[in-house]
């Protein structure tokens, strides 16, 4: 009897032993060394970056946070669907966790690939309070390889996220290094002509905006996976083997383009959703994105994975290589990238002097009923040489037409653009969406304040949805600096032209003067943080809450009307 | 209703409609310091300078500035001053206090009180003002001073920096002082009353945290304030060459 | 042998016949003696069924003979164009690029294949038809047969070369018993 009730127990037991995983972190104060500077910071268990939490799609799992700071903490799981508590946002999701205390999370993992957590409290993440998520799936993947490697990088500063939000605030170019000196000018005006030079910085001058002003935060370390170029993280491999790499870009405020000379890469992943494969020379990975590719290195030769900033300020950089210990030549950074008057397109009021700026209907905007699946049909007789089969020549669309920072390969061949991306196995059923939201990304560059729609978030209202519809959101870039606009909770498909092939992302980055539409199928209720993820703009007032009214539920007994069309925001 | 129905919709209310309840009462407010506007403090040392001018006199120079606010609102305190070494006395020294708010998107408007205490008689005046960057990058500070006794006098500062390098910047400074009303106790005669330029090259040292410079400041005074100078045993112009730094964090 | 199976040999002889007749897409693919050649499905010593998904075969390794006589009944069970391709790890990377220029003629879109696109004159009397022998280029759903002779032996695989496909691991091992 004993035995048999001891059986059954065992039997109601085991499904839940299988399908949980527990995990424990501490968050402690650590040292950080990235081989230039060392400075004290914020890790997990212990160092910075965390441990790599591998999770199993269906799984549960618990995670219990302790927090050894004596200031409050969180964890956000980046790009994750779960219920809304569990999403680690102080002040939206939950209160946070104080210090001394241990806070259990608990949730079913409903997705696989690659991912990341962070800290979603003051500056700690910048602080070094970030690590990687890796979620095996259930099925097999659409893609095979022999061994893979996070590589996670990161714009380590020696200065911390407080001072330097400071600094930013008392003086918006205070890391800006790579501004136009007299010695640029000389070489334009030898290049371009002196008046056409003089006409130039008047022009800029007028606006009172610097075409240098690419990246805020200069002046850091590049890591990958926690090393500095000197300490040259390295993976191994044998010739022949494919490799899939996770890249992660957990900077605060870094763009990086990567490339690894002599290699090409297939990305298969983006945000996590398998894309359908696109091989590439070089790609821009924004702040909070994550890009999974495939290389195959056949040589018995070592490879350098260089990531260069978006404004060529810093760089981070690691080795493939069949041995440790092997090296490849670190290629030098290229010149500094330069805003054009085509980045200013969306800014209203602005005098532009004697420049010609063309419509604001050409800049920016794209027409997307054209894009996928070029129709040749009234082609006859082609003739090779004059097809526009020249990628360098062929304009990335989601730049604004003549953008400085339009991105090309260092090697000439293929640069990764947006609308590359098509999703692998679509998580949504394509329908149109029942309302759309304008949402302007705004800011003030010399007073250091960032906002969406003019409004800062402390002086603004939820922008709230319904469950079970379908908002398309349109994002109109009104200042000169890139945004990555993550929406927690919920997916974000990024509007590329290809209808139900759309790719599925958590975080899209919006060009300055560009207008990029996603639609998002609202199927989580709770409130959610919906913000740029540059960490000094979301903390000067580049976030809002979101709150999803309804639920699955829920009887709509609630007769919450939305006032007009387009919500507040 | 039978009761197998009745209980039926008793418990379809209690697993419908309490755990929507719960989870509409579970959505909090933000009480975290990010639904708060920013605060941003400053200390800045503009001018921390040793001065020797063409007449063999030698001074101990500062202009500083410290702030405190959020965009909407700030308090500054400036404190500025000459220190005359050889004759161990302050032939200026001022200290401000404004707050200061937005108007437009490059420029702020200030308000305060400003004391003198100097060698010689004590001032005390209400500040207005606008302060911001104006086209063409010059970092604009216009004042209008209105003492006690009711002499109103106006000061523009205005200074432009020039990039040699990223590190080694050329800073052009200008600050004139029109007065509207006479003040022969403190020597100020009524129009255009003095007039200050400099020309410094500096280096950013650390951060923009220290930057040690050298340069050259030219004084004048003009019209009935030169007159007062003369007849006090004063210099109308002199020419000054200055070593120091600008220190801010 | 019953009459069906009159047709389906009928079938399959015709149109490996007709493969083979058609002209290839210029810039010699250097079939022949180092993989085998077309073969004739009467001479198929066995059948194997190929399941084309998103992005891989199933199965992902075969068995052969030397100079074993294979039908491939090639299915395409994913959401997108797929091509079962035999051939060298070198022929493969030449015909990528070939794919490469169908993706960007709008021959292979995404899904579909464009039919029009792939019968016009390109200059040169070449065309962009997918028509070797060694390989078909399938719409989802879509089902076909190759019969291939194989060599005696050879770094066979087979391949989809498809844009990005064969990086992903779209391939299978040719084994030689």
């Amino acid at each position: 009897m004993n035995i048999r009730l001891g059986a059954v127990v065992l039997c109601l037991l085991m499904p839940s032993l299988a399908l949980a995983g527990e995990y424990d972190l501490t968050v402690d104060r650590v040292e950080i060394d990235t081989g230039d500077f060392v400075k004290q910071g914020i890790g997990y268990n212990g160092k910075s970056p965390g441990p790599v939490l591998r999770f199993k799609e269906g799984e549960t799992v618990r995670i219990n946070v302790t927090n050894n700071l004596d200031e409050m903490t969180s964890i956000h799981w980046h790009g994750l669907i779960l219920p809304y508590q569990q999403d680690g946002v102080p002040g939206i999701s939950f209160p946070g966790i104080k210090p001394g205390e241990t806070f259990t999370y608990e949730f079913p993992i409903q997705q696989a690939g690659t991912y990341w957590f962070h800290s979603h409290s003051g500056f700690q993440e910048p602080d070094g309070a970030y690590g990687a998520l890796v979620i095996e799936p259930e099925g097999r993947e659409p893609f095979r390889y022999d061994r893979e490697y996070v590589v996670q990088l990161t714009d380590k500063h020696p200065h911390s996220g407080d001072r330097i939000m400071r600094n930013l605030k008392m003086m918006p170019d205070y890391y800006n290094r790579k501004q136009q000196t007299v010695g640029e000018f000389f070489s334009d005006s030898s290049e371009q002509g002196f008046w056409n030079t003089v006409r130039d910085r008047l022009a800029w001058g007028d606006m009172r905006m610097m075409k240098a002003d690419v990246e805020d935060l200069q002046g850091f370390t590049g890591l990958i996976n926690g090393k500095g170029p000197e300490q040259n993280w390295t993976g191994l491999f044998e010739p022949g083997e494919r490799i899939r790499m996770r890249f992660i870009n957990s900077s605060a405020m870094t763009y990086f383009d990567v490339r690894i000379p002599g290699l090409d890469m297939t990305v298969v992943q983006a945000d996590g959703n398998n894309v359908q494969p696109v091989t590439v020379d070089e790609f821009r990975i924004g702040v909070a994105e994550t890009y999974d590719v495939i290389v195959r290195p056949r040589d018995e030769q070592a490879y350098t994975i260089f990531a260069e900033s978006m404004g060529r300020s810093g760089y981070a950089r690691a080795t493939l290589a069949p041995e440790a210990g092997m090296e490849a030549a670190v290629p030098p950074l290229r010149e500094p990238a330069r805003l054009t008057m085509a980045d200013m397109g969306n800014m209203h009021g602005m005098d532009h002097g004697n420049m010609d700026m063309g419509s604001s209907d050409d800049m920016a905007g794209m027409d997307h009923s054209s894009m996928a699946g070029m129709d040749h049909s009234g082609m006859s007789g082609m003739d090779h040489g004059s097809m526009m089969m020249d990628n360098q020549a062929q304009q990335d669309p989601f730049y604004a037409r003549g953008s400085g920072l339009v991105p090309t390969a260092a090697n000439g061949g293929k640069f990764l653009s947006y609308a590359d991306l098509r999703a692998q196995n679509p998580l949504y059923e394509e329908r149109e969406p029942t309302r759309e939201i304008e949402l302007r990304l705004t800011g003030n560059m010399e007073r250091y304040s960032w906002s969406i729609n003019g409004v800062k978030y402390e002086d603004a209202d939820p922008i709230r949805l319904k469950y079970g519809e379908r908002v398309r959101f349109k994002f109109v870039n009104e200042t000169m600096m890139t945004h990555p606009m993550h929406l927690h909770g919920m997916w974000s498909i990024l509007d590329v032209g290809a209808g139900q092939w759309n790719p599925i992302k958590h975080t899209i980055n919006v060009n300055p003067g560009t207008t990029v539409y996603m639609e998002t199928e609202v199927d989580e209720p709770g409130q959610w943080a919906f913000h740029c993820h540059l960490s000094y703009h979301a903390a000067a007032g580049m976030f809002r809450k979101v709150i999803v009214e309804g639920g699955p539920d829920s009887q709509q007994a609630k007769t919450e009307v939305m006032a007009e069309d387009g919500g507040e925001a | 209703m039978s009761l197998v129905r009745f209980s039926g919709a008793v418990s379809l209310l209690v697993f419908l409609v309490l755990p929507a309840m719960a989870a509409a009462q579970a959505m909090i407010a933000d009480t975290s310091g990010r639904k708060q506007p920013l605060t941003t403090w400053g200390i800045q040392f503009e001018e921390l300078e040793y001065r020797y001018s063409d007449d063999d006199e030698e001074l101990g120079v500062w202009n500083a500035d410290a702030f405190y606010g959020t965009d909407d609102f700030k308090v500054r305190l400036l404190s500025a001053g000459e220190y005359e070494i050889d004759e161990q006395a302050y032939e200026t020294l001022e200290h401000q206090l404004v707050g200061q708010i937005p108007v437009s998107r490059f420029f702020d408007a200030k308000a305060g009180v400003r004391f003198d205490t100097p060698e010689g008689p004590d001032r005390t005046y209400a500040v207005f003002g606008v302060t911001g960057l104006s086209p063409q990058w010059f970092e604009i500070d216009a004042s209008l001073y209105v003492s006690k006794e009711g002499d109103t006098s106006a000061a523009l500062e205005a200074e432009y920096e020039l990039l040699f390098t990223n590190h080694w910047i050329l800073t052009a400074t200008l600050d004139a002082t029109v007065a509207f009303s006479e003040d022969e106790e403190i020597g100020i005669g009524k129009g255009l009353a003095s007039t200050e330029t400099g020309l410094r090259l500096s280096y950013d040292l650390i951060d923009r945290a220290v930057s040690p410079y050298f340069g050259v400041v030219h004084e004048r005074k003009y019209g009935d304030t030169a007159d007062l100078a003369e007849t006090a045993a004063g210099s109308t112009e002199d020419w000054f060459a200055v070593i120091g730094a600008r220190i801010a964090f | 042998m019953n009459a069906s199976n009159l047709i389906v040999a009928g079938l399959a002889f015709s149109m490996s016949v007709s493969a083979f007749a058609a002209g290839t897409h210029g810039g010699g693919h250097g079939h022949g003696a180092s993989i085998g050649e077309p073969g004739k499905a009467s001479e198929a010593s066995r059948t194997i069924t190929v399941e084309m998904h998103d992005n891989y075969y199933e199965p992902e390794e075969i068995r052969v003979k030397p100079g074993e006589t294979v039908r491939f009944v090639v299915q395409n069970k994913g959401n997108l164009v797929h091509e079962f391709n035999i051939g060298t790890p070198g022929m493969h990377e030449a015909h990528q690029k070939e794919m490469r220029m169908m993706v960007e003629h709008g021959v292979i879109q995404g899904n579909k294949l464009n039919h029009d696109m792939m019968n016009m004159d390109m200059g040169n009397g070449h065309s962009m038809k997918h028509d070797d022998p060694n390989s078909v280029l399938l719409e989802p759903g879509q089902s076909r047969e190759v019969v291939w002779t194989f060599a005696n032996q050879g770094n066979i695989e087979f391949a989809c070369n498809v844009p990005g496909h064969y990086q992903s691991g779209m391939y299978g091992d040719v084994n030689f018993e």
